[in-house]
């Protein structure tokens, strides 16, 4: 009976170190990482500042006026992205009334130097690039004596800046004329 | 004493930004015995991010990255290395179809794309592909390009997309019979190494500087 004992202990012991040896050389790990990664597109953004010959922000409320007003108001556009764009302006002229039209009632000292007027729009010249604020798209409005006239008395004109962006890279113009770029934005 | 210590602390952590600063790209490494894989270099959207590259994209870009994959395990061990993709993020479908993503062994230049495909898909990484044996201290490069439409719309201004991929690693013993390990291709990398070493010659010079002080407190507190 003690050797039958013996036996199935040592047989036991060979058996556990061949199995101890033998997973040495089959058994492997298996692991499996997963790895979230992430593709962020970017875009254009700009800002649009509206201030007075003293550097203060034009009043959001407005400014009353009279016939031959000459009124101190500087709109420029600053870069708020990463890339380089190209920029168009376009001014829209309201009153507050249906049966007048605000059409002439202003005359805008346009500066031409930097800004390029067509069809319907004024398109920088240049381009802009990131951080960069542009030269003033005009600096004073003229309220044109001749037109507006008492019909307009209590009434709120409105002068409505818009601007379009689009980016510089990968688009390419002809001439030099911004107006050439593809992708500005539908009107 | 407390100086020391942040001087030593300084020293260890620019030391490993001298380190960390040289790989480009993505990196997925394996530390062995089924441990997890580290992913760098992470980004503010995903802390497994290997898009290093691929950020603030814009329509027209066309952009290669790169992933290198890194079997850091022990000697003994040799790893069999696969990938595969599980395609978009709930929600990321609709922009990573917009983009066209190729990838490929940098290896096999010469070779089709393992994948090429819009970058929602899955396409032929659906099931794991196997990517090859790596050796401890081996590593494959992954190359990996994206191309963005000039035609993207103004829709995809400011997306996020996120890409899910796997890694699967299957270890095993080296055998004698292996082949000896290949080269790395890691040259020889001079800034770096000078980089240690100055920092292990601050870490020496503060200790020596700890224990002269300690000595001459010990020699003070003996006078009195």
């Amino acid at each position: 009976m003690k050797k039958i004992k013996i036996r199935l202990a040592v047989a036991a012991l060979v058996a556990v170190t061949m199995t101890f040896f033998g997973g040495q050389t089959l058994a492997y790990y298996t692991t499996v990482g997963k790895a979230t990664s992430v593709v962020t597109s970017g875009g254009v953004q700009f800002l649009i500042h509206e201030t007075t010959d003293q550097g203060t922000p034009f009043p959001q409320e407005g400014v009353y006026i009279l016939p031959g007003d000459i009124i101190s108001k500087k709109v420029r556009i600053e870069s708020d992205c990463e890339h380089p764009f190209y920029l168009r302006v376009k001014i829209v002229y309201g009153v507050d009334c249906q049966t007048l039209s605000a059409e002439d009632c202003f005359k805008l000292d346009i500066n031409e130097a930097y800004w390029q007027y067509h069809d319907g729009w004024y398109y920088y010249k240049g381009i802009v690039s990131p951080g960069e604020t542009t030269p003033d798209v005009f600096s004073h409005v003229q309220i044109v004596g001749s037109k507006v006239d008492n019909r307009y008395i209590g009434k709120t004109l409105q002068l409505t800046v818009v601007a379009h962006a689009v980016q510089s890279e990968h688009n390419p113009i002809e001439d030099n004329n911004t107006y050439t770029a593809s992708g500005w934005p539908k009107e | 004493m407390k100086k020391w210590i942040a001087l030593l602390l300084c020293a260890a952590v620019i030391s490993s930004w001298t380190l960390c600063a040289s790989a480009d790209g993505g990196v997925v490494t394996y530390h062995g015995k089924a441990g997890n894989f580290i992913f760098v270099p992470g980004s503010a959207h995903s802390p497994t991010d290997l898009f290093a590259d691929f950020k603030n994209v814009m329509p027209g870009d066309s952009i290669t990255g790169m992933i290198t994959v890194k079997n850091d395990a022990s000697q003994e061990v040799k790893v069999k290395i696969y990938i595969r993709s599980l395609g978009a993020e709930s929600g990321s479908e609709a922009f990573l179809s917009q983009l066209r993503l190729r990838v490929r062994k940098r290896e096999d230049d010469r070779m089709a794309y393992m994948f090429d495909a819009a970058a929602n898909e899955t396409a032929q990484l659906t099931d794991w592909v196997y990517l090859g044996t790596l050796y401890s201290g081996g590593e494959v490069n992954l190359e990996v390009i994206l191309d963005v439409p000039v035609t993207l719309d103004n829709e995809y201004q400011n997306q996020i997309g996120c890409l899910d991929w796997e890694f699967k690693i299957e270890e095993f013993p080296v055998e004698e019979d292996d082949p000896k390990p290949p080269q790395t291709g890691d040259a020889f990398w001079r800034s770096g190494w000078v980089g240690n070493m100055c920092g292990s010659a601050l870490t020496v010079l503060a200790l020596v500087c700890i224990g002269t002080t300690k000595e001459k407190w010990k020699q003070r507190a003996e006078k009195r």
